[in-house]
This record gives C-alpha cells, sequence and structure tokens, in this order.
C-alpha cells in the first residue's frame, strides 16, 4: 500500500504530479545509462583527435627540426604544418574507425535528446498542451493535405485545357 | 644573450606585429556581414510554390537562344554562390552568351515541413517550375541543370520526366555515394539517419556546418583567415571573401523525410546508380536519360569526389554524351576565374549546339 505522502497525492490533480514526477525520475534514470555511453565515445572522439595531432606533429618535426626566424622559413614551415596537418586529419575523418565511433557518438546524443523530449512531453502533458508527437501528427497531416490539394490543383487544370480543346 | 642563429629576424617581428593590427582594425575596415547583398543579378520571382521561388533573370543580350535553361540548385547553402560576384556569376556569364535563365530557390524549410520528400522535390516543386517555364517559354521541353545534391534530383526528375527535359547538364552531381570519397559519404555512411530524424526532424544548418569544418580544416581554418587578415587593405579580395563567408554561414535547414531518403539511398545503400532507387513508388531507371547530357566534374572536389559524379555518364541512356573534368574544386568550378574562362564557354557553347533558336 501507499505510504501517506504517496496517498495524499492519489487524489484529485496532484494524483498527475506523482505521476509525472515517477516518469521524470525513471527518464533521469534511463538517461544516466546513456550518458555514459555518450562520454565514452566522447573520450575515444577527443583520444582520435589528439592522437592525430601528435602524430601529425612528429611528422612536421621530423621533417623541419629548425624554429623559423625569417619570413620565408615561417611561410614554408606553415605552408608544410597546414599541409601535413590536413592530410593526417582528412586521413582520420575519411576512417572506418572514425566513422563508426562519429555514427555512435550521434547515436548516443540522440538518446539523451529523446529522454529530455520525453521529460518535457510529460511537463507539456501535465500544462494540457500539445507534446513533439501530437504536433507530428498535425505535420503530417499538413503535409498529406499540401499533397492533395496540389492533387486537386492540377487535375483541375487538366480537365479546363480538355474542355477548353472540346 | 640570444644565440645568432635564434635571433628573430626584424621583418618577421613587423609582419606579425602588422598582421596583429589588421586584426584589430578589422572591424573597422570591412563591412558587416548582413551589409554585403548577395543578389548580384537582376531577376524577378516567376513563380512560388510554399517556400520555394524560381527566379527569372533579366536577359542581358537582345537576342536569346529560344530553349530556357533552368538551374536546379543544392540543398545544403543557397543559390547565391551560382551569382556570388558580378565578375564570377555563373548565371551572368551564360545570360551574356544568351541564355534565358531560371533558378530554383528551395527557401528556407521550418518543423512544418520536416515531411517534404524526394518525391515532394522532384515530381512536386521541381516539375511544377518546369511546367510554369514551359508554359511562359512557349517550349515543349526546356534545359536542365543540377548542381552537387541539386544534381541527383535533376538527375531523378530527368529520368521520371524525359519528354519535358531538352538537355541535362549534371554539375558535380551526387550519384555514386559507395564511390564517393570525401569525409562527408564518411560520415553519411555512419550515421543512424532514422534515429537522427525521429529525434530532431529537420537535419539542422549546425550538423551541416560540422561536416564543412572537417573539410581540410587547417587550410580552411587557418590559412584561409591568414590570408584574410593580411589582405584586409585589397577592397576586391575583401569583397569576394566576406561574399562567399556570408554564403558558406547562411544553409538552410533539410526537410527530415528528404535527408533521411537522400542520405540512406544515395550514400548507405547507393540505390540511384543500381538502378534500384523508387521515388513517390516510381522506378528512376538512368537508361530514361536518353537526351543530350552534359556532365561537369571537378577533380579536386572535396565534397563530391569525382568518383562519384562520373559514373552518371556511363550509366546513363544516351547517345549524345559529354564529359568534362575541370583541375578545380567543388567550389571553383562555378565561381572562379577558372569557370568564367573555361567551364562556361564550354557550356554556353554545348547549350547553343543542342538548343533550339529564336
Amino acid at each position: 500500500m501507499s505510504s501517506k505522502p504517496q496517498a495524499l497525492t492519489s487524489v484529485g490533480p496532484m494524483r498527475n504530479f506523482s505521476t509525472n514526477a515517477k516518469k521524470i525520475a525513471t527518464e533521469l534514470l534511463d538517461a544516466s545509462e546513456d550518458l555514459a555511453e555518450f562520454n565514452k565515445r566522447l573520450t575515444e572522439y577527443y583520444q582520435q583527435l589528439a592522437d592525430t595531432w601528435a602524430n601529425a606533429q612528429k611528422k612536421v618535426n621530423a621533417k623541419i627540426p629548425k624554429i623559423p626566424n625569417d619570413q620565408e622559413q615561417f611561410d614554408s614551415y606553415k605552408r608544410i604544418w597546414i599541409d601535413m596537418f590536413d592530410n593526417d586529419f582528412t586521413e582520420l575523418f575519411d576512417s572506418h574507425k572514425f566513422g563508426e565511433n562519429y555514427g555512435k557518438l550521434v547515436a548516443s546524443e540522440l538518446e539523451l535528446s529523446k529522454h529530455w523530449e520525453q521529460m518535457v512531453n510529460v511537463m507539456l502533458q501535465s500544462a494540457n498542451l500539445p507534446n513533439k508527437k501530437e504536433i507530428d501528427e498535425v505535420y503530417k497531416e499538413l503535409h498529406a493535405l499540401r499533397k492533395r490539394i496540389s492533387k486537386l490543383e492540377s487535375q483541375t487544370k487538366e480537365s479546363k485545357i480538355r474542355s477548353k480543346e472540346k | 644573450m640570444i644565440e645568432e642563429n635564434n635571433r628573430l629576424d626584424p621583418k618577421l617581428v613587423e609582419e606579425f606585429l602588422k598582421f596583429g593590427k589588421n586584426m584589430i582594425e578589422a572591424p573597422k575596415l570591412v563591412p558587416a556581414l548582413d551589409e554585403i547583398n548577395l543578389e548580384v543579378t537582376e531577376h524577378e520571382v516567376a513563380y512560388t510554390e510554399d517556400k520555394v521561388r524560381l527566379l527569372h533573370y533579366k536577359p542581358r543580350t537582345s537576342t536569346q537562344i529560344k530553349t530556357p535553361l533552368i538551374i536546379a540548385y543544392a540543398l545544403i547553402n543557397r543559390y547565391h554562390i551560382l551569382d556570388i560576384h558580378p565578375q564570377k556569376s555563373w548565371v551572368r556569364n551564360l545570360l551574356d552568351q544568351g541564355i534565358d535563365v531560371y533558378m530554383v530557390d528551395w527557401g528556407t524549410p521550418t518543423n512544418m515541413d520536416k515531411y517534404l520528400d524526394l518525391d515532394d522535390y522532384v515530381n512536386g516543386y521541381l516539375d511544377n517550375c518546369v511546367d510554369f517555364v514551359r508554359d511562359e517559354s512557349e517550349v515543349d521541353n526546356v534545359s536542365l541543370q543540377g548542381y552537387c545534391t541539386g544534381g541527383t534530383i535533376g538527375t531523378v526528375y530527368t529520368s521520371l520526366h524525359p519528354e519535358k527535359v531538352k538537355n541535362f547538364v549534371a554539375t558535380a552531381p551526387v550519384i555514386d555515394g559507395w564511390r564517393d570519397t570525401t569525409v562527408v559519404s564518411n560520415l553519411a555512411k555512419h550515421i543512424d539517419v532514422d534515429k537522427m530524424v525521429d529525434s530532431i526532424g529537420n537535419m539542422p544548418p549546425e550538423f551541416m556546418y560540422y561536416c564543412f569544418s572537417i573539410l581540410k580544416p587547417f587550410e580552411q581554418g587557418i590559412e584561409k583567415y591568414t590570408n584574410f587578415f593580411r589582405n584586409i587593405e585589397n577592397e576586391s579580395y575583401v569583397d569576394n571573401f566576406l561574399r562567399v563567408e556570408k554564403w558558406l554561414g547562411d544553409t538552410p535547414p533539410i526537410p527530415g523525410e528528404l535527408f533521411k531518403q537522400w542520405i540512406r539511398d544515395i550514400y548507405q545503400d547507393n540505390l540511384l546508380i543500381q538502378d534500384k532507387m523508387y521515388v513517390g513508388g516510381k522506378h528512376i531507371s538512368l537508361k530514361n536519360i536518353t537526351m543530350p547530357i552534359f556532365t561537369q566534374v571537378a577533380i579536386g572536389d572535396h565534397l563530391v569526389s569525382p568518383e562519384c559524379s562520373m559514373p552518371l555518364h556511363y550509366a546513363v541512356g544516351s547517345e549524345d554524351k559529354t564529359l568534362r573534368v575541370y583541375p578545380t574544386g567543388h567550389v571553383g568550378m562555378i565561381a572562379s576565374s577558372l569557370s568564367q574562362k573555361k567551364v562556361l564557354p564550354e557550356l554556353g557553347q554545348w547549350l547553343k549546339e543542342h538548343s533550339e533558336l529564336r
């Protein structure tokens, strides 16, 4: 059976508050798992960037060990630095390991946004406002209506042309 | 005491100081981006539907060839790049060659447009624009040019409505997603596009900006701006730079359903080149493209690699087909001195040879 505070909220409008609070708490708990996955993927993402940076810098250092001290040397150092960094980073961004981690990073971010959306939906519902799903249904219906109108317009146009030809 | 070989050349110090001064003075020397008007060539809005506009450019020659050209711009960024600067304008160059030019501006989709798909764009908006131009110009068919993702939309359209297209020009079209070697395609192949669209609806510009940021990040993120501050007193350089910069920073969202179909069918499942793609329930066969086709590809294109565009040339059913490969990049092909001197004269000549004359 319910404890006293729960029993107090189990009648009237406050009952909703209790249910909503429970839903939001559940979402927060579920979100923490996805947050761990997101952090793991984000760490991997920065690790890949940091490793690539370190390797590219090593290559630049091996190619130009001296610190540039005039304009010409500085310009050629900058050119080599940019070319090597661009090459190495493009190689990373082209790689399967980057693409795979990026995909998972975005997916975990989307999971987190889904939890946020669920929490907002609960609050919207409690304020008697339409939630995302309901708004999406309106958009979908509008899209279908626009298509129908467009089809009807072109049918009318065609029949006008046909009647003129007769 | 500083050792002789570690001593800095005073000219280098001077250069650093000048560079710093230019950075500080930049806000006083250059206009703000919103002060720059990207509408270069005079035009009127000939047709509108929802958020889509069809622009018709004012002629710049006394005689024009009869077959009009409709340009279907890409879904990323806006059409302004094809008319970015009087001296580098794709549109103006074609007008000067006597071609009647229309441009499709896809507009700025909002959340309400998240269910718009490829069928709406191809068989709805683009088809209606083509019909409008056919009526207005009193021609049976038009020349159609598609740039980048607009090239894919144009390809699908041309396959479904070949009777309305007299000539097809595909400029850096995205066709064979599996052959695309760019970093953009690598990301596209790895994202869960269903989850993405279900969660966020339209594809936000921020996602596109991320994709741009990993294209040659150091050349684009350092060298480009270093050169800008070095040339801050060169009015024409600054004007050009800011125009392109404004264009780069203004990309509309992409309707969710369209984005989903685009990524899945082109990059992930590669259906178009395999003749397995369906749009609005209709099969897209590249063999239906039997009219003259002119494919333009840039060898240094790091957004749509040549290997991704060129298969179109070999897959279409047309016998009158031309493939041109230019030594430039994705934007260089359409808005540079090379495009003015080489790409456009060749295209203009080809269009004249394949169009109805007045």
